[in-house]
């Protein structure tokens, strides 16, 4: 039998009709919902008639009725089954046998139908089955299994349909739950990682981004087969998602369901991109918007991300919360996770739960739970959510800020997970509370041909990027993971990756500018000490400077020169190179090339030999044209805070390296210049402080043979391990040397009056009082045991052409108690003065930079040689 | 049709793209590409391992242009990419037999 060029009509005419009404009514109200329903109940018409005019009567062999055959029905699933027919969508539909036996008598009639609906032109996904092919899931085509969990009938025998409906479709789930939920949740993932695993997409795909669509499905499908498995009937569907997320994933539906069906009839076709042009028309039409103000692309996108943020938060947490469920394997990973609870917090499944609700009325406490978040990688329960969504209007009204919040913010941005804490933080809207500052940037959306995601997620990637680098296996990631273990304060490059872009927040040519005030006003509200203020501010205002360095001849010496003085110190160096790197990497995936990252880590090395070389370029005060590379403004400013008179405090500057200045900031300076200025009252000037997680001491004085070694050794003597040390020297012989060390005994933080009783035996050995060696063997003797984890060769370089003046050498070498001393006492031995020490410790290697000078002059090559064997048999002993 | 395949100095592409719109080229590709001449390598030493670059960072322009153009645009790029120094990089010429534009098929110069 053959449909009728009668009906063939009547349907096409409905069908062109109603899609023109349909498409009509859409421009006039934007209602995406009204537009899924009616197309649904269209297509419904057309293939039920169609199942009348090709099915009815056309077996011969089973009882007929008025719906047609027998054991033989027609079933909508998918989105179709959903009743969520978008324009261009396709239609799947499930051709039902009682029994494998009709298959071959019903082929010719279904290739029939199939043919009619393609020649509506209507995309047709259609699947032949019979029951017994439905109660098992097939590990190759999971799709069809979730396809079934959308069924609806739509004609032929309505027996056959319910027992797919209530007996085989339960069983299914019964039997196959964990099956179905961890393919579904493999799925899933694939997806999200596809999508980098951000809803912030510059040019989002509404229906299989991560938050589209598709993640609505997803949720609700997890849910069903959860409820079904404890229920063994089908549960009410308004009760699926949970209640407290339940109004804004309604209000993101009925969102994003405007949005498909807008792209679909602008596109013409079956394209779920939101692509920039339009962003603008949806913003300009205000789609899923009527009862908000919007004036403009940006704004409207972030409608959109906010939505999908609540779809894409739900999603997760359904993906993580119902596979634990029935996995022993997810169980017994997740119990591990769950030891790591607290007092504060319960972890269940990898979920963080508070102990005590009320608890988080306490800023402390809701900023302890980030910091959790920030060290173990969890996430937090739809529940605890809850609870912090109920406490930010309290919050709001007295925001916590100044040492109180950098002190929980600073211990969160260096944790592995900083970035997915500051995720969360920003969607639940307390990350802006706390720095209102980053709220231009949210779900921002910056038109460019480079960028993928939006400013805010930008900025997280960017910290993530730091993160990640400790795991990763490649040889780039590799060089920068071994720079940023060196970085002094991590929680400082965080901070300014958080604030590198904020000033994209107003368009304009240079966002660096307004990053900027930002950064001012961040700082001002976390009260940041000055001298972290200055490098925060550094990095911000120089974030894009590198990048700009690498378009240049990166070998050529002179570029090389110019960006290491502009950079000035090997701490901000290091920390520049790391900001370019996660900065370029965050754009997008492909950013970073190998290319790119071999130019950086050339430019990097380049800089880092350059100011370890250059380190004896001096300072005068006279004339401002030797002064320019630390800067006339610096010295006038310096200049203008001192306290000491200004002959006493330009003395103090004369003839210092200019690498002294680029080291120690303005505070610092002044400090040793009154140091100076003491020091005739008794010849030694100390001062000791702790900083954070070591210690350090200066020491002014005149200078005087084997003073470096001498004040190593004592500290050695003390069980101190020394891991960084500077000494420059002035014009007038004035010393100024500091060493920062860590406590390997504690003697210091548990003693207070051992402070004092350090500085008496610093003094007392300066002054030749004490004698070093013995005190030093004491200490060794005392030190059998052999520490050494990782073998480090010795290699000892000399170099004359670096400065006017000086010999450099730089020795490389096993780190171990003493070396300081034992190395500055034999070059004090070889009658060589050491005019400067950079000392830095890497793990288990000492990387020392010493320019020596011998009768006041370079080393001669017999010197040099002399020197060499004597280190090296020094430090190959034991 | 002659294709333009130009190696130069990563810090003389600005002026090579600037060069080139001012003669009217309107589109191109670049490539970041490494590779050396007669120019020689570069070795720094870092913390006692020695880092060696055999292969500079370069960057290769493509342009397919109407063969009226060749000339003006050798000439542009030369002009801005010269430094006189080795290294400055190379020009290529070929030919090319036929440009299509995918959207429509169009055919011939008119593509370009």
């Amino acid at each position: 039998m053959t449909t009728g060029s009668a009906v063939r009509n009547e349907l096409w005419d409905l069908y062109v009709k109603e899609t023109a009404a349909i498409e009509q009514d859409f421009s006039a109200t934007g209602d995406g919902r009204a537009v899924l329903k009616r197309r649904t109940a269209l297509v419904d018409l057309i293939v039920q008639r169609l199942w009348i005019e090709i099915m009815v009567g056309a077996a011969h062999s089973e009882l007929e009725t008025s719906n047609g055959p027998k054991n033989f029905t027609l079933v909508a699933t998918g989105g179709f089954g959903r009743g969520w027919l978008f324009p261009h969508s396709d239609i799947d539909l499930l051709f039902l046998h009682g029994s494998a036996n009709s298959e071959t008598e019903f082929k010719d009639p279904i290739r029939r139908f199939s043919q009619e609906l393609w020649d509506l032109r209507l995309k047709l996904s259609p699947m032949t089955r019979n029951l017994s092919e439905c109660e098992r899931l097939d590990p190759n085509n999971v799709e069809f299994a979730i396809s079934l969990l959308d069924c609806r009938y739509l004609a032929g025998d309505r027996d056959l349909f319910s027992r797919l409906h209530e007996k085989v479709i339960p069983k299914l789930i019964a039997r196959d739950c964990q099956g179905l939920i961890e393919n579904l949740g493999e799925i899933t993932r694939a997806r999200h990682h596809k999508f980098g695993n951000t809803v912030f997409h510059l040019e989002p795909n509404v229906k299989d981004g991560p938050g589209g669509l598709r993640d609505y499905s997803v949720a609700n499908w997890l849910a069903l087969i959860s409820a079904m498995e404890k229920l063994k009937v089908w549960p009410d569907p308004s009760t699926l998602l949970p209640v407290s997320s339940r109004r804004a994933l309604d209000a993101a539906l009925d969102f994003q369901m405007s949005v498909r069906c807008f792209l679909h009839f602008r596109h013409g076709r079956h394209d779920n991109t939101l692509t920039w042009s339009m962003q603008d028309e949806a913003a300009a039409r205000k789609i899923g918007v009527s009862d908000i103000e919007i004036t403009n692309a940006a704004e409207w996108m972030r409608v959109y991300f906010s939505h999908v943020r609540a779809v894409h938060r739900v999603c997760n947490q359904l993906l993580e919360e119902i596979p634990a469920a029935w996995s022993s394997l997810y169980r017994q990973f997740q119990g591990w996770r769950s030891r790591v609870a607290s007092d504060d917090f319960s972890v269940v499944d990898g979920l963080i739960f508070l102990q005590q609700p009320a608890g988080l009325r306490d800023p402390e406490m809701l900023l302890r739970l980030f910091h959790f978040m920030a060290e173990h990688g969890l996430k937090l329960s739809t529940t605890t959510e809850y609870k912090v969504e109920q406490a930010l209007p309290a919050l709001a009204a007295t925001p916590p800020r100044g040492a109180e919040l950098w002190l929980y913010l600073q211990e969160t941005l260096v944790q592995p997970h900083a970035a997915d804490a500051l995720r969360a933080m920003n969607a639940l809207r307390l990350l802006t509370l706390l720095l209102p500052e980053l709220k231009g940037i949210e779900a921002l959306v910056v038109r460019d041909f480079y960028h993928r995601y939006t400013v805010d997620e930008h900025s997280f990637l960017a910290i993530e990027n730091l993160h990640r680098l400790k795991e990763s296996k490649s040889e780039w990631d590799q060089r920068f993971a071994g720079l940023l273990i060196e970085v002094e304060q991590p929680e400082l490059l965080y901070l300014a990756l958080l604030l590198h872009d904020s000033g994209k927040a107003v368009a304009s040519d240079n966002h660096v500018e307004l990053s900027l005030q930002l950064t001012d006003s961040c700082a001002e509200r976390l009260d940041l000490d000055p001298l972290d203020r200055e490098t925060v501010r550094y990095l911000v205002a120089s974030h894009l400077e590198m990048s700009g360095a690498m378009r240049r001849d990166i070998f050529d010496p002179a570029n090389v020169r110019t960006f290491a003085e502009r950079v000035g110190a090997p701490e901000r160096l290091k920390m520049l190179c790391l900001m370019t790197y996660a900065d370029i990497k965050a754009v997008n995936p492909e950013a970073m090339t190998p290319w790119k990252a071999d130019n950086l880590w050339q430019l990097y090395i380049a800089c880092a030999n350059y100011l370890s070389r250059s380190a004896d370029e001096r300072v005068h005060t006279g004339g401002e044209k030797d002064s320019a590379s630390v800067g006339v403004a610096n010295l006038a400013h310096l200049r203008s805070l001192a306290r000491v008179a200004g002959k006493k405090f330009n003395m103090f500057l004369e003839g210092l390296p200019q690498r002294y200045l680029r080291i120690h900031g303005a505070t610092d300076v002044l400090a040793h210049a009154e140091m100076a200025a003491r020091v005739g009252e008794d010849g030694v000037q100390l001062n000791l402080k702790q900083i954070r997680h070591w210690y350090e001491l200066t020491l002014v004085t005149t200078d005087r043979p084997a003073l470096f070694a001498s004040v190593s050794g004592a500290l050695a003597a003390w069980g101190m391990n020394i891991v960084k040390a500077n000494a420059f020297s002035n014009a007038a012989g004035t010393v100024v040397d500091t060493f920062y060390f860590t406590d390997r005994f504690r003697t210091l933080e548990m003693n207070l009056q051992e402070w004092e009783r350090l500085k008496k035996s610093i003094v007392s050995v300066v002054k030749g009082e004490n004698d070093v060696a013995r005190m030093l063997q004491d200490r060794l003797k005392s030190e059998k045991t052999d520490s050494t984890k990782v073998k480090i060769e010795t290699q000892i370089e000399f170099d004359d052409s670096s400065s006017a003046h000086s010999t450099l050498v730089q020795v490389l070498t096993q780190d171990r108690p003493g070396l300081l001393y034992r190395m500055c006492s034999l070059i004090s031995k070889q009658e060589c003065n050491i005019e400067i020490a950079l000392i830095e410790t890497e793990g288990q290697m000492a990387i020392d930079v010493l320019y020596l000078t011998s009768g006041g002059s370079k080393l001669s090559t017999e010197k040099q040689t002399a020197l060499g064997l004597a280190l090296h048999t020094e430090l190959l002993a034991k | 049709m002659t294709k333009v395949e130009a190696i130069i100095q990563v810090s003389k592409l600005e002026a090579v793209k600037d060069a080139l719109h001012e003669v009217g080229v309107e589109g191109m590709t670049v490539f970041e590409a490494r590779g050396h001449g007669r120019q020689k390598g570069h070795t720094e030493f870092y913390r006692g391992r020695e880092y060696t670059v055999d292969l500079i960072p370069k960057v290769k322009l493509e342009l397919v242009l109407v063969d009226d153009m060749v000339e003006k645009v050798v000439q542009a790029i030369v002009a801005a990419a010269r430094t006189g120094k080795i290294g400055d990089g190379k020009i290529f010429l070929s030919r090319i037999d036929e440009a299509i534009r995918i959207r429509n098929d169009e055919r011939g110069d008119s593509v370009l």
